[in-house]
């Protein structure tokens, strides 16, 4: 950049030389109009064609010198510095546009990692929630089931129970009246013969058993 | 406490004195009480009531009583005292008691011992069975 501007100075400058040139040529001329003939050196016949004094092209060169430092020191070192700063700007920004966007594609990878990894984690967590589920229907299915049959064996027992209570009671009550009926009809029907027979035979049996 | 104790002990010695080849007899027993009357004992009351309860146990032991709805056979009697007093080692007289509701055969009942061969017994014992 910096010589980018100092050759865009001499570029500046070539004029400016070649336009005091000029006047330096104006003078020469018309002072070799009259000098002309008094020297013959062909270099004195040229500077004098073209104007080129010592102290002219000196101070030619002093102002050229002056202007070009002063243009350099307050003129262009501003500049450039100002150029290199913002170009310095432009390059941090476009840097740092590169990497926000190397960040963004990173982000954007880790988001879409994160994304893909939380789509498997719900998955498998989908999967583990399905499979308990299953496994608890299951569960609760066979407690139910394993109720569902305790409460039809208590049912069935308690009715077993109850039945055999109630053929306890019936068989009782038949017993019962059984015994009354032939209680009532053996005292009817056995006549004083009979019951003197076997009160004899049960006599004589409990004999022989005493025995 | 000790009067009883001895009470107790003097009437079941009257008892033993009431047998007469382990029998008790009624002659035995009048001799008995004869000599009571005489010694006149400080608790007379006493001794005579334990002695009766001792001497009614004692004959329920010597009876077999036999409750029957119908009359029995002496051979069945004979037969029964046979049994009674050779299971209990002691003479043991047969009683008949009538009771119509055995319907038929024989209890016999030698003091707290029952012995059933009746038809009322039979069936009770069938009601209970049947469960």
């Amino acid at each position: 950049m910096k010589a980018t501007f100092i050759t865009l100075l001499l570029a500046l400058s070539l004029p400016l030389g070649l336009v005091a040139a000029g006047a330096t040529h104006d003078a020469v001329v018309a002072h070799g109009e009259e000098a002309a003939p008094a020297e013959g050196n062909k270099l004195t016949m040229i500077t004098d064609k073209f104007g080129v004094t010592v102290p002219t092209l000196v101070a030619q060169m002093v102002n050229f010198c002056l202007v070009a430092f002063v243009l350099y020191k307050f003129a262009v070192k501003p500049i450039a510095a100002t150029l290199d700063e913002r170009q310095q700007k432009i390059a941090d920004g476009l840097q740092y546009a590169e990497e926000m966007k190397t960040q963004l594609a990173e982000a954007e990878r880790e988001r879409a990692e994160k994304i893909k990894q939380a789509a498997i984690d719900a998955q498998k967590i989908l999967t583990e929630s399905r499979e308990q589920s299953k496994e608890m229907i299951e569960q609760k299915t066979q407690e139910a089931a394993a109720q569902a049959e305790a409460i039809i064996r208590k049912a069935s027992e308690a009715t077993e129970l109850e039945r055999q209570k109630m053929l306890s009671d019936v068989r009782q009550e038949v017993a019962r009246l059984v015994v009354a009926t032939s209680s009532k009809v053996l005292s009817r029907d056995l006549s004083d013969s009979e019951k003197q027979t076997f009160s004899d035979s049960a006599a004589k049996e409990l004999a022989s058993a005493g025995n | 406490m000790k009067r009883d104790q001895k009470i107790t002990r003097l009437a079941k010695k009257l008892v033993e004195l009431s047998k007469d080849n382990g029998v008790v007899t009624e002659a035995k027993v009048g001799e008995v009480l004869a000599g009571l009357k005489q010694v006149q004992h400080r608790h007379h009351l006493t001794v005579l009531k334990t002695f009766l309860n001792y001497l009614r146990r004692e004959i329920a032991l010597q009876t077999a009583v036999v409750s029957t709805p119908a009359a029995l056979s002496d051979e069945a009697l004979k037969a029964i005292e046979a049994t009674y007093s050779k299971m209990y080692g002691r003479p043991v007289t047969a009683v008949t008691k009538q009771d119509t509701s055995l319907i038929a055969g024989v209890r016999v009942r030698v003091g707290d011992d029952v012995y059933d061969a009746s038809v009322a017994g039979r069936l009770q014992r069938l009601a209970e069975n049947v469960k």
